[in-house]
């Protein structure tokens, strides 16, 4: 542009004022802005003031251990002395323990998740805020909730903060807590992983239900059908297939977390990887650790296929 | 909370839900039947009865001072800030474990996704590679990334935090991954067409279209690793497992309710904090 | 330069799933040339226009783009010329979640090298800023430059999608359906801003629309696809009333 005459000098001036004035009001969220500074806060805190070094593990006495540990303690005993084939030390453990835990800990998971799916349903519906309202569905529900009963809805909150409180408390402490009370069998592994995560299937499944289409519910509620009967017959089935899908991902974190249940004292791969290691027998800890991962991906891919035929709905 | 679906779910047929049901129930029983499983187990027995009690009539009222003083140390701190400084640890652990999972998985994340590699040669490649690689991170539980620490190198906070951050890393950059191909290719597809470079598409069209998302899940992690952080108390680090360990075998269950609640009331605090981010990132 | 070519396709093919969607083309667009694209919806439209773009290569036949084949030069070439072409898309094609000004300073991508691009988009210099606020004046919307895109109306995003096209200072503009989301007052609107625009910068403009109408009336000069191939191709008043009811009758 003529930048040389005084007339379109000012007039850039006076768009660049313009265009400053703009982007100091632009529109923006104190909350997100707030959020970044209290991220950032935390971030530094929690690397300066805790002890927390990465150094540390690059230290030389920390070098030399695992150097130590990866050369002889973690090295499979065949290998280490010549004593035998690395076949027939891993078939021995496979027969004196390794195979049953691996299977145990499936089984934990796959039991505590259909357990844990089944009560969740249950809080689903009690928790979602569409269906536990004095006039279910409306849209004006929650406009006048002042002149409306509170019955409902207070049960609804009562069941989302019991979904809180079961899935607050990690798997791990409800299964510290739970073997104490009832002894050593597999239960205190399932109903952990079962509390826990109807804990989160509640809070999903509330959630889905919330967010079904509200019209077929609607014209079901203004033909007079009951919610219990609206709940078995239009909100089960349309609901079912996201569920299914929580259900799925959850069940590969159950399998995941099973691995280390054991670890309390519950007969599966994490009992086996705490005892080899209280015995120094390293290279066998390592087995069990191998054959955990090898379980967990099993159940990662299973879950993920299971995803996708849901999806692509054959 | 979970990452929601963002393909959702073809309908069910009848038939096929009740085979789906059916077939869940079976092999639930199936479980039930091969763990040897009995009912009666379900209730306490023995000393059981005594535990369950008194721990369950402990959560109405939990402590706010010490139970018992007997064995204190007399420069013992308050209780209730000593359940302050196990809950600011757990959420430290939680923030720089976070914190290094987030560069992995944003690092592995964009290695592993399709649209980085749009135009490019060699993607194939080195997104099996690292998508295998993220899998065997994450399919190695943080506990167990713990022990292998301890048997290695010993006792170390940073180890604490490396335990959790490599899983968490593989999580994060397969979900990063994801999002960032099943986001809508809209934006991406014009910026190529108006002769931006691979880069330039991806940086620009793909990474902020899936940006929100990526944050919400970020930070659904982190309410986990504050989860996973209090575990580890088990193994001996200072957080809220060590304090809760404790004071169970010292049979001070008011003791350990007020540590469950303080580890609740963080997790609930956590909860409405990322409701109200992704309210505003939702416009 | 007036009559130099800006596109020539010669026996264009362009096969998508095993079917041919344009059917051996042959179109000349000259410089300065206002064309609406007109026919029922899967006639190759968009097809054709992607292919001006430049994105989808003919599977047979070829194309120049302002004298040059993309399909003889290497990559970092074929972007420039892209580059010199811009493109308002139906859906608008903008990031929602970003602000409408780097969603018009994204226009200015194809020119730049990485360093240069980010700072583009992260915290653009002076001049930059002047020149997409001034290109937001002119499609009417210019105190939005600070907004989340997605808070802006359908009617609007499409200004903001046609600013990052002016952004790139192309030679020429292709808009695919740029009216198909807004009423019919609107829409005249929309396509009087985008003739006026192209008479006042010299650009080649093809756009298709749904709207015969519109299209008479403000193009001279209208193609007709069906089936994939060239069913007219002339200006409006050759166009006759049963010529353009056999041009969207809906029988094979």
């Amino acid at each position: 542009m003529n930048a040389n005459t005084p007339g379109a000098d000012s007039a850039a001036d006076a768009s660049w004022e313009h265009i400053l004035e703009l982007r100091r009001k632009r529109p923006r969220s104190g909350w997100i802005r707030a959020s970044l500074w209290v991220a950032c806060g935390l971030l530094l805190t929690a690397w300066t003031t805790t002890g927390i070094r990465m150094q540390d593990l690059f230290g030389a006495s920390r070098m030399e251990r695992l150097d130590r540990f990866l050369r002889e303690d973690a090295m499979p005993r065949p290998l280490r002395d010549g004593s035998g084939s690395l076949w027939s030390w891993m078939a021995e453990l496979w027969h004196s323990g390794a195979g049953t835990a691996m299977l145990a800990t499936l089984l934990i998971a796959v039991l505590a998740i259909v357990l844990a799916a089944f009560l969740a349903w249950f809080f689903a519906l009690l928790g979602a805020r569409n269906l536990m309202s004095a006039h279910p569905f409306l849209p004006h529900a929650t406009a006048d909730a002042k002149s409306c009963p509170q019955t409902l809805p207070r049960i609804a909150r009562a069941i989302r903060l019991l979904c809180v409180l079961l899935r607050g408390i990690p798997e791990y402490i409800w299964a510290f807590l739970l073997l104490a009370m009832l002894g050593s069998s597999a239960w205190p592994a399932v109903l952990a992983l079962a509390i826990h995560n109807a804990g989160i299937l509640g809070r999903l499944g509330s959630e889905t239900v919330e967010n079904l289409s509200p019209a077929p519910l609607r014209a079901m509620t203004m033909m007079g059908a009951s919610r219990r009967v609206v709940a078995f017959t239009a909100i089960f089935p349309l609901s079912l297939g996201r569920y299914l899908l929580y259900f799925f991902y959850r069940f590969e974190t159950c399998v995941r977390e099973a691995t280390v249940l054991g670890m309390l004292g519950v007969l599966s791969l994490g009992y086996e990887i705490v005892e080899a290691r209280a015995h120094g027998r390293y290279d066998e800890m390592l087995f069990y650790v191998v054959l955990a991962m090898l379980l967990v991906l099993a159940a990662d891919i299973l879950s993920d296929l299971a995803r996708r035929w849901l999806r692509r709905g054959m | 909370m979970a990452k929601a679906p963002a393909i959702p779910p073809a309908p069910l047929t009848p038939s096929r839900r009740t085979t789906i049901l059916f077939g869940l129930a079976l092999v639930a029983v199936l479980s039930f039947l091969a763990l040897g499983l009995q009912w009666g187990q379900l209730l306490p027995h023995g000393g059981g009865v005594e535990i369950a009690g008194n721990f369950f009539a402990a959560a109405v009222q939990p402590a706010f001072t010490y139970e018992g003083s007997d064995f204190l140390p007399a420069d013992a701190p308050a209780f209730l800030l000593k359940v302050g400084l196990a809950l600011w640890r757990t959420l430290l652990y939680a923030v720089a474990a976070i914190s290094l999972a987030l560069v992995l998985g944003a690092v592995f994340g964009v290695l592993a996704s399709e649209g980085f590699w749009q135009g490019r040669r060699g993607g194939a490649a080195v997104r099996l590679a690292v998508r295998w690689f993220m899998a065997v991170l994450r399919s190695v539980h943080e506990l167990i990334w713990a022990l292998l620490f301890l048997a290695a190198i010993g006792l170390s906070p940073a180890a604490a935090v490396m335990a959790i951050a490599l899983p968490y890393g593989g999580t994060l950059a397969k979900v990063f991954a994801e999002m960032l191909d099943e986001s809508s290719p809209a934006a991406a597809n014009a910026l190529h067409g108006l002769g931006a470079r691979p880069l330039q598409v991806f940086l620009f069209g793909r990474l902020p279209r899936a940006l929100a998302d990526i944050a919400a899940y970020a930070f659904y992690r982190f309410e986990c690793a504050v989860r996973s952080s209090a575990v580890l108390g088990f193994f001996g680090y200072t957080t809220l497992g060590l304090y809760i360990r404790q004071s169970f075998e010292n049979l001070h269950y008011r003791e350990v309710w007020a540590y469950l609640y303080a580890l609740l009331l963080l997790v609930l605090a956590l909860e409405a904090w990322s409701s109200q981010i992704r309210r505003r990132f939702v416009a | 330069m007036s009559s130099s070519p800006a596109f020539e396709l010669a026996g264009v093919q362009v096969n998508l799933g095993g079917r041919p969607v344009l059917d051996s083309l042959d179109l000349r667009f000259v410089a300065g040339d206002m064309v609406a694209l007109i026919g029922p919806s899967g006639a190759g439209k968009t097809t054709l226009l992607r292919v001006l773009n430049g994105v989808i290569a003919p599977s047979r036949g070829h194309l120049k783009m302002f004298g040059q084949n993309p399909a003889d030069l290497a990559e970092a070439r074929r972007r420039h010329l892209r580059a010199d072409v811009g493109f308002v898309h139906q859906d608008h094609s903008l990031v929602p979640n970003l602000r409408v000004l780097q969603n018009v300073v994204a226009g200015g991508l194809g020119h730049r090298g990485f360093w240069s691009s980010l700072r583009l988009m992260i915290r653009p210099v002076r001049a930059d800023l002047m020149r997409a606020h001034q290109l937001l004046e002119r499609v009417g919307i210019g105190d939005r430059m600070y907004h989340r895109t997605d808070s802006l109306s359908g009617g609007q995003q499409q200004r903001v999608a046609l600013a990052r096209a002016l952004f790139q200072s192309p030679h020429a503009l292709l808009a695919d359906e740029p009216v198909s989301a807004v009423d019919p007052a609107r829409a005249r609107d929309m396509i009087a801003l985008l003739t006026t625009l192209a008479k006042e910068e010299g650009w080649t403009l093809i756009a298709s629309l749904h709207d015969v109408a519109l299209a008479r009336e403000f193009f001279p000069r209208l193609v007709a696809l069906r089936e994939g191939k060239v069913a007219f191709d002339g200006p409006p008043q050759d166009l006759t009333e049963s010529a353009a009811e056999a041009i969207y009758r809906l029988d094979g």
